[in-house]
Parts: C-alpha cells; sequence; structure tokens
C-alpha cells in the first residue's frame, strides 16, 4: 500500500496494528451541542451539504418537505469519528422501553429511557450547558425478580436485531464504499451492562450483596452478545475494522469494581467473547472507559482487549507511561487533556509536544482529546488546536 | 462477606472475644450482611451500647476501610459495601440512639452547584461522612449560589460542602466560592469542594480550603477540621 495515498480507514487500521502510515490518524467526539456552538460561531451556511426529501420508515413515506440534514462537522474540522460506520446489530432490549418524556417542570424534564431507566436533564430552554448529560434516578433492575423479567427483553435471537434486508454483500458494498474512519462493531461490556442496568451504587455491591446474580447476569450477557452478534461476526469477519467495547468502569480513584472481582466475575466472560472475535479473524478490540483503569490493565490485556481510549488524564491517566510498560500490547487513543488543550496557545502546543512525539516513534496511536471535545470549545479555540495538530501529525 | 469472596475465615469473627472488634473487623473485612447483623445483635444482647457500638466499632470499621480504599487495596464496590453494612447496623441501633445521647462530630452542609445534576459522588460522600459521625444536610443537586449563602445562616455548619461532576459547571463553583465571600458566610464555615472536575489548582483559584480527590480523603479533612 502507497503510503501516501492512504484513506482515513487505512490508515487507523495501520495506527491500531502498530503499522507504518502517513500520518497518525487524528479522532474526535463531538457532541451535539458543541456543534450547533460552532454553527451559532461562524460555520459558514454553505458547509450544509444535504437536504433531505422525505423520511421513509419501513417504506412508508412520512413527510415530504426539505429538511436540511448532512452538515459533516469530522469532514469540515479534519478529524474522523472514533467508531467511523457501525455495524447494525442492535442489542439493546427487544421490545424497547418506551422512550418517552413522564414530566416536566420549567428547570427539568423527566424521561423513560430506552432501557427502562428514568433519567432527569434540564429542559432546554434554561440555557443550561450539557443538558444532553442526564442524571439517572431508578433503575429497571434492582434484584432477581426483576432481573429475570428483564432477560427476556435480551433475546439474542430476536429477529428484530438485524436489519429486516440484513445479506452480506449488500452490507460489505457500503463498507467499502465508506473510507472515512474504520468499520467497528459496537459492544456494551459486563460492567456497562450491569451498571446501566442496575446503577453504578447497586451494581457494585450486588458483587457482594448477591454474587448468584451478578453471575447470572453476566453469564448470559456472554451468550447473548455472542449469539447477537454471530451473524454479522462470522458474515464480515475481518472486514470488521474494531471493536468498540463500551464499559465506563472507572472514576478517579480507580476501577468501580476491584481487580479481585473483575477477575473472578468479568474476565472468564471477556475472553470467551475475545476468542470468538479472534476466530473470526476480528483482532482490534478496543475498550472505551474513563477514568482510572491502570490497577486492571494486566486484567483488560488478559482479557483479550488490545487497545483503549480516551486515557482521562485527570484520573490520572498518560499514555506515555502505559505505553512503556505495556508496549505493542495495547494501542491507545486520546489523551490530550482537554483542559490543557482548551486553554489554546502555549498550553495547547505543550500538551501536544509532550506526548505526541513518543506516540509517533512508537505507533499504536489515535490522536484525540481525552475524552469528547467539551462544549465550551469555542470554534476559534478548536480552530488553533486543529492547525497545531494537523501540522505535527505526519510522519 | 459472601462465602466465594471471603478474604477471612468468618468464624474468627464470630470467636473474636471483643465483639465491637469483631464488628469492626467485619467491616474491613467485607463480612457477609447475614453475619455482620449476627455480630451488632451479638453486641446489643451482651449490653454494649449503641453509643459504643456506633463509635467504636462501626467508625473503626469504617476507619479501616477507608484506610485499605486509600492504599489502593480496595475500590469503589468494597468501599460502598461496607458504608451498606454500616447503614445495615444504623437501622438496627436507631431507636436505641434516640435515647442514649450519641455526640455528633459537626455537621456538613453539601450540594452539587447549579447547573449540574448529577450526585453520585455527592451521595457517597454524604454516605460516608453520616457513616463517621456527622450530620449531614443536603441541598441536593443544581444548587444557585445564593441558596449556599443561605444554608450557612440557617443551619449553621461546620463545613460546606460542593460538589461539580462537569467541568462545564465548576465556574458554578468560583461563583459560589465568591457569594459565600461577599455574604460574609465564608469566614464561618470551611469550603470543600469534592467531583471529578474539581483540581487543587482550581481549588487555590477560587480560595476553597480543600479539594478532595474521594468521599475517603472528603472525610478526612472534615475529622481533621472537627476534631476537638
Amino acid at each position: 500500500m502507497n503510503e501516501s495515498e492512504m484513506t482515513p480507514r487505512e490508515r487507523t487500521r495501520n495506527a491500531m496494528d502498530f503499522k507504518k502510515m502517513d500520518s497518525i490518524p487524528w479522532v474526535e467526539s463531538l457532541d451535539e451541542e458543541l456543534v450547533m456552538n460552532f454553527f451559532s460561531s461562524g460555520v459558514p451556511i454553505q458547509e450544509i451539504t444535504a437536504i433531505q426529501w422525505g423520511v421513509f420508515l419501513d417504506g412508508f413515506l412520512l413527510f415530504n418537505w426539505p429538511k436540511v440534514l448532512g452538515f459533516d462537522p469530522y469532514e469540515y474540522l479534519g478529524c474522523i469519528n472514533l467508531t467511523g460506520c457501525i455495524v447494525p446489530v442492535d442489542i439493546g432490549p427487544i421490545p424497547r422501553f418506551k422512550q418517552r418524556r413522564i414530566g416536566s417542570g420549567p428547570r427539568y424534564e423527566e424521561y423513560v429511557t430506552e432501557t427502562g431507566a428514568l433519567s432527569r436533564r434540564f429542559s432546554k430552554g434554561t440555557k443550561v450547558i450539557w443538558y444532553s448529560m442526564p442524571q439517572f434516578y431508578d433503575f429497571p433492575v434492582k434484584d432477581r425478580a426483576s432481573w429475570e423479567q428483564y432477560k427476556t427483553r435480551l433475546n439474542p435471537e430476536e429477529p428484530r436485531r438485524y436489519p429486516k434486508d440484513w445479506e452480506k454483500d449488500g452490507y460489505i458494498q457500503v463498507f467499502e464504499e465508506y473510507q472515512n474512519g474504520p468499520t467497528s462493531l459496537g459492544i456494551t461490556g459486563f460492567y456497562g451492562f450491569g451498571a446501566e442496568l442496575m446503577g453504578i451504587t447497586n451494581f457494585v455491591t450486588c458483587f457482594y450483596k448477591d454474587p448468584d446474580l451478578i453471575d447470572d447476569m453476566v453469564s448470559h450477557w456472554e451468550r447473548f452478545t455472542i449469539e447477537a452478534l454471530r451473524e454479522a461476526v462470522e458474515t464480515l469477519k475481518d472486514r470488521i475494522d474494531m471493536v468498540y467495547w463500551w464499559e465506563d468502569m472507572a472514576e478517579r480513584h480507580g476501577p468501580n469494581i476491584s481487580p479481585k472481582l473483575y477477575q473472578e466475575f468479568l474476565l472468564p466472560h471477556y475472553k470467551t467473547v475475545t476468542s470468538f472475535l479472534n476466530k473470526n479473524k476480528i483482532k482490534r478490540i478496543m475498550i472505551d472507559s474513563d477514568g482510572n483503569i491502570q490497577p486492571i490493565l494486566d486484567l483488560i490485556i488478559e482479557s483479550g482487549i488490545n487497545g483503549t481510549w480516551p486515557l482521562e488524564v485527570n484520573a490520572g491517566m498518560d499514555a506515555r507511561k502505559v505505553r512503556k510498560l505495556y508496549g505493542k500490547k495495547l494501542f491507545l487513543g486520546g489523551n490530550f487533556d482537554k483542559r490543557e488543550i482548551g486553554k489554546g496557545g502555549e498550553a495547547m502546543r505543550n500538551e501536544i509536544d509532550s506526548k505526541l512525539p513518543l506516540m509517533k516513534e512508537t505507533g499504536g496511536y489515535l490522536a484525540g482529546l481525552d475524552h469528547d471535545v467539551p462544549v465550551t470549545f469555542t470554534l476559534e479555540r478548536f480552530r488553533e488546536y486543529a492547525d497545531y495538530l494537523r501540522s505535527q501529525l505526519a510522519i | 462477606m459472601a462465602d466465594r469472596l471471603s478474604v477471612t475465615i468468618s468464624s474468627d469473627v464470630m470467636m473474636m472475644s471483643e465483639p465491637l472488634e469483631g464488628i469492626a473487623h467485619a467491616i474491613s473485612n467485607l463480612e457477609s450482611s447475614q453475619q455482620f447483623v449476627e455480630l451488632v445483635t451479638r453486641a446489643l444482647q451482651e449490653k454494649v451500647s449503641s453509643v459504643e457500638i456506633v463509635e467504636k466499632g462501626l467508625r473503626k470499621g469504617l476507619h479501616e476501610l477507608g484506610q485499605k480504599y486509600e492504599a489502593g487495596e480496595f475500590f469503589l464496590s468494597e468501599l460502598l459495601y461496607g458504608a451498606s453494612l454500616v447503614d445495615q447496623a444504623m437501622t438496627i441501633l436507631r431507636p436505641n440512639l434516640k435515647t442514649e445521647k450519641i455526640e455528633t462530630k459537626g455537621r456538613i452542609v453539601l450540594g452539587t452547584v447549579r447547573g449540574d445534576i448529577h450526585d453520585i459522588g455527592k451521595n457517597i460522600f454524604k454516605m460516608m461522612a453520616e457513616a463517621n459521625g456527622f450530620d449531614v444536610q443536603d441541598l441536593g443537586v443544581d444548587v444557585a449560589p445564593e441558596r449556599f449563602s443561605e444554608s450557612v445562616g440557617e443551619m449553621s455548619p461546620d463545613i460546606l460542602g460542593l460538589s461539580s461532576l462537569l467541568t462545564t459547571t465548576l465556574s458554578e463553583i468560583g461563583t459560589t466560592v465568591a457569594a459565600l465571600e461577599k455574604s460574609g458566610a465564608k469566614r464561618s464555615v470551611k469550603v470543600l469542594l469534592g467531583g471529578n472536575a474539581v483540581t487543587e489548582s482550581f481549588r487555590k483559584e477560587v480560595g476553597a480550603d480543600a479539594a478532595a480527590v474521594d468521599a475517603v480523603q472528603g472525610v478526612d479533612y472534615c475529622v481533621r477540621w472537627t476534631k476537638k
């Protein structure tokens, strides 16, 4: 492959494989509020590149008037989205909980989420930023009985988990055409799944209060994950560039469950899933977890995971240290301290200069902030960061 | 602690001659809930006062639990489970504590600052602080600076805890501390910051008294400040 003609997808794959590339890929995660702020601070209207004239659902036309769509903030800003093009498998509860508003006041709105949790967020009119990050205050699984009830929605054989027109060649063609980043398969991890259904406090204490329930939950999740994904994995095999395993299992002090619990309850299940993926030639498996996961990195690697993002600096994660300790066992993503980058100027350049040279030298790195770009970033500040970073990425 | 996870032999705890020692040991070694309740019940049967159980059993156990957390031996799962044992004990002891006088270590008023509705960290701190003998008044989430200032006059706390998970609401901590200064309320309380977004340099910037990286450290500050 000619390095100078790499597509973003090829560049990202090579980065994850510690292979040669023309430049380090730049990946970010952009929130809708940030994009709206960028719009209101000067993204030209000409950047709105597509207008959709109708909305179809299951072949039915729902409306037919021009709807402005299609601004691609990633293309406009010059970075790529970490997850790229996503393999269409629905791993949520089916039937879904109807996402609906159950209450509203002058300051808050309350919702039932698709997973059956109750959440509260600021009303849009309150002018409070980050209303899109809700507070979850009640969860669908509380004990054995509610778990048994919930489990009926997690049937891996449920036909609605795949598109009605699912067939190999059509999807491979779409994926082949998509070269703006990796093709990824999203999985919810064993911790993430449990914490989402029970809430963090109840889930992490349940390992002690009712270990048999935890065993049953994670065992079911293992079978569910493999069987729900089997068709996609065995059909697409290594056309899937990356597995994106969402966990969010740590805070600043360390992981929310101890290494001991991880080893006893989760590790065997991770291994079964990664073994299934590996047998199908899917080798790039990345965990997404905020917080300080350093104390469980050995176990994460033993699980068969070989990449991690976003390496949150505020939680003490340092890509240089992780690289020194684990070498090519882990490809790394993120780790530019969003607080330093947000200051702009010298602070921003120092942050990049302190990490990027080692990452360029050792490979296996996807450059970017240590989580979503904060909504407080102005377009001007982001452009300053983008200009400097792009000038440093070439190898 | 459930059998499969036990780090100690449960019968050792049951055999301990000193019931308070057994209770403390059970908390810091994550014994099963059932065994723990038996220990508390046995202590009451042996005429150990509820106040003693709280002060010399539960608090000692919590202290040891916190030490293990700080040392990296325990994590959030262990900290919360240990705290839940204390909570269970308090449910048993609370009726007695109405008649037996227990001294609180001090009063804490806390809340999540305006613009932020997250409360997991705040609630963990609250649980740990209460278990350690503090009277905690929780103002909830999305609390306006003026409300924090008013609460100092109304409740006379020793400590005011301000929490922010989000970096985007850090500025509200600054606004709140400034409001406390302006109203004169800051002179009478220690201001403790907590939450994922808070750092030591930020604390200095806004002029708060301490920034805790986690609930255990936060409680340590409170204990230090209220030591008589």
